[in-house]
């Protein structure tokens, strides 16, 4: 068993209070007073309307909140659930909540909720979002039903989003994850999402908390365990996702908690993955997702413009990470007018390999890595958005795949760099 | 008359033990429980420590409803013997401080009672209007059907009198007409027959169903607790003492009317109750118990709720959620056989897997929860039942005395019974019986005398107020109930593993805790929460003393 | 007279052979103590070259830029440079050693000066290497981080930032050295002064609205025209 003393004697005793339980919820919070209190209710009509008569508990995971998003977790009461959905509630269910820190820390949040899981010896775990504002009712249930009565593992959300929304996913994760560890899974890193107990104690188990870097992305690294752990993994539709406010000072740290933890887990995972080829699908629950086409304004000049900035200012950096050829066709494109720019897939595949690669062998301070690689990001975002902004839904679906197909044409490169310089 | 009859409130410290004349002890040997059958037990029976008893109807009846189909009011049925002897039972019972309650079928008669037989005779007979008549089966079209399994209107054709009579139950008991004078007249009479004699009150069986008034559901009607209420105070005029229990199969608040403002029944059973508790059992969670109980009204002071765990009928499912009853019937009643009438045709220890644990703990919250216990005959040695005897004869077996001939019930030859015995290894009476539970020490049955006695050693019990906590952890129960100067404080565990829990009993910051059953301390209260720890359905019993 | 001058030759010889022979002994314990140096010197180069090698020392210099620099300068990697300045600075000491058993007065206070110095060398290497290092590492910080935020003139921000810390680097290696302390400390705090006050003026004048919205996002975050066209990446 994991060390517990990081857990609270209070949040201890409220567990033992708890006692055993079918299905855990974790909310990780912080200062999400406007949107927990709806989500908190919706996810007890939830449980309550699909799984009666099994024992559940919502685990709050603070991070110090100063806008009592605590209390409205725990202050949510049966009776409310009852008058406004008209589900009754044939058991008690729990919600209790800790504060892990006073800053929030996602990883710490996970291992709380994981913690927590494991001494409760729940069967099925979900993760929900706070701030979700189209959550239904059904998310709940499409979590939990396969891991609670199909023995699946872990269950990845897929959406209904917009074309361009989440196009970090689109044009890195989602095809690098494909292509390296051989498993179509559209959102491996996912807000909400449920695993199965057998899955969270090996996780808990195996992994160094201690790193001290306190890094986000647990739910990544959750993921990519999954998959090299051999568990059942699959994926089930729950419906529309939220865009979530972005701004444009968002992106780098966006960037260490997803593709930095990818990095960091490719070099511990390197057996597993550096013998698969090709890549499966996971089997899928509900809906197929769908594409929103509406149209949405994008700043595309100002994506073109940092691109170029960026690789101008950049060279020193990327002359030691990039290879001197994938520099110099970046400096072409760089140079390119408005109309004619394009970051080829091929070029961007071969870009985030090398990448990959020097974060490997930490030519430079990983951390700076990971910042070159935002503006040249945003080259391809513009690309994408650019290539896709007349284009129907199949047209972006079979963009996307021929990408993950560049992703899968070119690992071996990946390998034979990954390898050079050892 | 009644030597037991002085304390006007009696009902609220009563242990009663329900049962069936014919079942309970044969004397002359014709295989069917009979009174002086019943008065050789009476020794038993204040052994084990209760003081009083719920005969149930011992009416000459044709017996198609286990006598509750009355065809005369008057007498007893031959076969339990006179009416001489019943005299006899009563004396006796007085004289071992046991008091006697008996059933009186207020709603129906039999379709053999003197008084159909002429109301059919025609149009215009005298007796005609005693009875709920019309031409057509289209009145009270709004009535729920109660005995869903057999019957399919509330209303049967007559072909003697060629018109449909009302029936709110089976088809052969039809509905006495109270809006006729003469009929409530006749009924108050038959009850002071017997209050004359000497019993000490009535269960008043389907009460709810008296009145009916079209574009209604024909329950709970005003004009029903009219009549409630001039027959309580006729009693109370003529008979002050004896009490009056109503039979409403009916959620607390429209229960509560029942009571009046003490001014109609003296007791009513807490039907909502029952079936709660042997869901929370089955959660491992308080929730429902505590929830029906935060939703019964206050009574009067004068006023009891009367408990029970098991009873003569099935295990009604009548008030719960449809959820609730899915979920009861998933957990103890998965042959379909065992279900009937929205309900659960078993034994408390069938019921509970003979697991003796759950048995002592269903027991102990029967006689702590506020209200009068009823203990179902047989329940006490953890009897057995046999569904394959239909509709709820399966729990109306006979007595299990010895595990010799015929269980010690009867005389007669085997074939002769009224009804077979348990046979089977585990329930059956070589096993299961009270000789061999008396030579046992730690046998259910001394167990069950035990908590009598504690229970009768103090009036708070039957008397006092009920306070729930609630502790973070939800598989325990936990209340106090409190009577002036005394407390004490139950702390039930419903869940099959052993538990921790932190009590708040700050307001109590220095009283010892006193275990009922060992008369041992426990720790003091202080201002930290009161940690206790209970194995699998485990219960304390403490009296809270400041010292 | 011709006894009085073989009497003093002889005398002569006599003395410079006591001479030579008072000296030799020290001569040769000197020649000795050069050549173990040596073989030490040697030693001590071959090992530290390894170590070297082993934690990649060339790598750690090139993210100091040490490396860059001596490329420049046409002057072989930073292990070889390190490991042959080891070798010197070791068969030097056992040289220097080697000349103070022979005992002249002067020198013996020269060397002893020397040996005394040379902790204040190592440490001055030291800090001017790790100095180096932190300032590359600070200067790529501030570029990316500028790049990023679409701040204007990244790269003037990163040498900037790297020519601070360089500044304050040296001269605490001189201080370190002893080499012109007081001077170096005033040209120090007016170097350093002026750069801050230049910046000040240049932030405050010519950045007040990159200083306005920078203050806002941090504290007030409200959403400015550029963020509203921004993609959701995840």
């Amino acid at each position: 068993m994991e060390d517990g003393n990081f857990l609270t004697d209070d949040f201890l005793r409220q567990l033992i209070n708890v006692g055993e339980v079918d299905i855990l919820v974790g909310l990780p919070t912080h200062n999400n007073a406007k949107t927990v209190g709806s989500v908190v209710h919706t996810i007890r009509t939830g449980i309550l309307r699909s799984f009666p008569r099994e024992r559940a508990v919502i685990i709050n995971a603070d991070g110090g909140s100063r806008d009592g998003t605590p209390e409205l977790i725990t202050g949510v009461s049966i009776d409310d659930v009852r008058r406004d959905s008209g589900v009754y509630a044939l058991r008690t269910l729990h919600a209790i909540s800790t504060k892990y820190a006073s800053t929030p820390q996602s990883e710490v949040a996970m291992r709380t909720i994981l913690a927590a899981a494991e001494l409760l010896r729940a069967k099925a775990c979900i993760v929900m979002s706070p701030e979700s504002e189209s959550i239904t009712p059904e998310w709940v249930t499409n979590l939990v039903r396969p891991v609670y009565s199909d023995s699946f593992d872990l269950v990845s959300p897929t959406y209904h989003r917009h074309k361009f929304d989440g196009l970090l996913m689109t044009n890195l994760l989602y095809p690098m994850v494909r292509a390296l560890y051989g498993v179509k899974i559209r959102e491996a890193y996912m807000p909400e999402f449920g695993f199965s107990g057998r899955l969270g104690s090996q996780f808990l188990g195996q992994n160094r908390w201690n790193d001290g870097i306190g890094e986000n992305g647990t739910e990544l690294r959750l993921t990519l365990a999954a998959v090299t752990g051999g568990f059942r993994i699959c994926q089930s539709f729950l419906g529309k996702k939220d865009p979530v406010e972005r701004r444009a000072a968002d992106l780098v740290p966006t960037l260490r908690h997803s593709v930095g933890v990818l990095f960091s887990a490719l070099e511990s995972d390197f057996n597993a993955w550096s013998t698969v080829s090709g890549s499966q699908e996971v089997p899928a629950f509900g809906a197929d997702p769908e594409v929103a086409l509406d149209p949405l304004r994008v700043n595309r000049k100002r994506l073109r413009d940092m691109f170029v900035r960026g690789v101008s200012e950049l060279e020193s950096v990327f002359q030691t990470i990039l290879a001197a050829s994938t520099l110099v066709e970046l400096k072409r494109i760089a140079g390119l007018g408005e109309e004619e720019f394009r970051y080829p897939a091929e070029l961007w595949v071969r870009t985030v390999y090398e990448f990959a690669a020097a974060f490997q062998k930490s030519v430079i301070s990983r951390d700076h890595i990971i910042q070159a690689l935002a503006p040249l990001f945003r080259g391809r975002v513009y690309t994408f958005v650019v290539e896709n902004r007349n284009g129907s839904a199949n047209d972006v679906a079979n963009n996307i795949e021929s990408l993950c197909l560049e992703f899968e044409r070119l690992k071996p490169y990946l390998l034979e760099i990954w390898k050079s310089k050892q | 008359m009644n030597p037991t009859t002085k304390d006007a409130l009696w009902y609220k410290d009563a242990i009663i033990y329900q049962v069936h004349v014919r079942t309970f002890n044969d004397s002359n040997g014709d295989g069917i429980g009979d009174f002086l059958g019943l008065e050789k037990k009476l020794d038993y029976l204040q052994e084990l420590g209760v003081n009083a008893i719920w005969l149930m109807p011992f009416f000459p009846s044709p017996l198609r409803d286990d006598g509750y189909d009355i065809a005369d009011y008057d007498s007893v049925h031959p076969s339990y013997g006179t009416l001489e002897d019943f005299r006899k039972v009563l004396d006796s019972a007085h004289q071992r401080g046991i008091r006697v309650i008996i059933e009186m079928v207020l709603n129906h008669t039999s379709d053999q009672h003197p008084w159909f037989q002429e109301a059919r005779i025609s149009q215009d007979n005298h007796r005609r209007n005693w009875y709920v008549w019309s031409d057509t089966d289209t009145q009270f079209k709004d009535t729920r059907i109660i005995f869903l399994d057999t019957e399919k209107s509330n209303w049967a054709w007559d072909p003697a009198s060629k018109s449909f009579y009302w029936h709110r139950f089976f088809s052969h008991q039809p509905d006495l007409n109270y809006d006729n004078p003469a009929v409530r007249e006749h009924m108050w009479n038959v009850m002071k027959f017997w209050l004359e004699m000497g019993v000490d009150g009535f269960r008043l069986d389907a009460v709810p169903y008296l009145i009916e008034r079209e574009g209604t559901n024909c329950e709970n009607l005003p004009e029903t607790h009219a009549i409630i209420k001039e027959l309580r105070r006729r009693l109370d005029e003529q008979f002050p003492g004896r009490m009056l229990l109503a039979e409403a199969n009916q959620w607390p608040a429209d229960l509560r009317p029942y009571f009046g403002d003490s001014d109609e029944f003296h007791m009513a059973f807490h039907f909502p109750l029952m079936p709660r508790m042997f869901m929370g059992l089955k959660l491992e969670d308080r929730k429902p118990i505590t929830e029906i109980l935060q939703q019964t009204p206050e009574i009067p002071p004068s006023c009891q709720w009367s408990l029970f765990l098991r009873n003569h009928d099935e295990l009604t499912l009548e008030m719960v959620t449809d959820i609730e009853r899915d979920y009861m019937y998933d957990m103890y009643a998965q042959d379909r056989t065992m279900r009937l009438n929205l309900g659960i045709r078993r034994r408390l220890a069938p019921l509970l897997n003979n697991d003796r644990r759950r048995i002592e703990l269903m027991n102990s919250m029967l006689m702590s929860l506020p209200g009068t216990p009823i203990i179902y005959y047989g329940d006490e040695i953890a009897m057995g039942d046999n569904i394959s005897l239909g509709d709820r004869n399966g729990v109306r077996t006979p007595m299990q005395w010895t595990g010799g001939w015929n269980a010690g019930f009867s005389s007669a030859e085997p074939e002769k019974l009224y009804a077979p015995l348990i046979h089977d290894p585990v329930y059956g009476y070589p096993a299961v019986n009270v000789a061999a539970q008396r030579e046992s020490e730690h046998s259910l049955f001394h167990w069950m005398q035990r908590i009598i006695a504690v229970r009768k050693s103090s009036a708070v019990f039957g008397r006092g107020s009920i306070e729930f906590l609630y502790p973070a952890n939800h598989r325990i129960l936990a209340y106090l109930r409190r009577l002036g100067n005394e407390s004490v404080l139950m702390v039930n565990n419903l869940s099959s593993a052993a538990q921790a829990v932190e009590l708040d009993l700050r307001r109590y910051k220095g009283n010892v805790l006193i275990e009922m059953f060992g008369n041992n301390l426990f720790p003091r209260v202080g201002e930290l929460p009161y940690l206790l720890t209970l194995g699998p359905y485990q219960s304390y019993w403490f009296r809270l003393r400041r010292v | 007279m011709r006894e009085l001058i073989i009497s003093e030759l002889t005398q002569a010889v006599q003395d410079l052979t006591r001479g030579f022979a008072h000296y030799l002994p020290r001569l040769i314990v000197m020649l000795i103590l050069a050549f173990v140096g040596w073989l030490i010197a040697y030693l001590v180069k071959i090992i530290l070259r390894s170590i070297l090698r082993l934690i990649k020392f060339d790598r750690l210099s090139e993210n100091a830029g040490a490396s860059q620099l001596l490329t420049k300068a046409a002057l072989p990697s930073a292990t070889e440079m390190l490991s042959r300045f080891v070798f010197w600075v070791t068969w030097l000491g056992f040289v220097l050693l080697g000349i103070s058993v022979l005992g002249i007065l002067g020198l013996q206070e020269q060397i002893t000066r020397f040996f005394l110095f040379l902790p204040h060398l190592f440490v001055s290497v030291l800090i001017l290497f790790f100095g180096m290092l932190a300032a590359g590492f600070a200067a790529r910080a501030a570029l990316l981080g500028a790049v990023n935020a679409n701040v204007p003139s990244p790269g003037l921000l990163s040498l900037a930032v790297r020519s601070i810390i360089m500044v304050f680097v040296l001269s605490i290696v001189f201080e370190e050295l002893g080499l012109a302390e007081q001077t170096m400390l005033v040209a120090f705090g007016i170097a350093f002064g002026a750069l801050m006050l230049g910046l000040a003026i240049a932030f405050g004048i010519g950045g007040k609205d990159l200083a306005r919205r920078f203050l806002e996002e941090k504290f007030v975050r409200t959403k400015k025209e550029q963020d509203e066209d921004e993609l959701s990446p995840l």
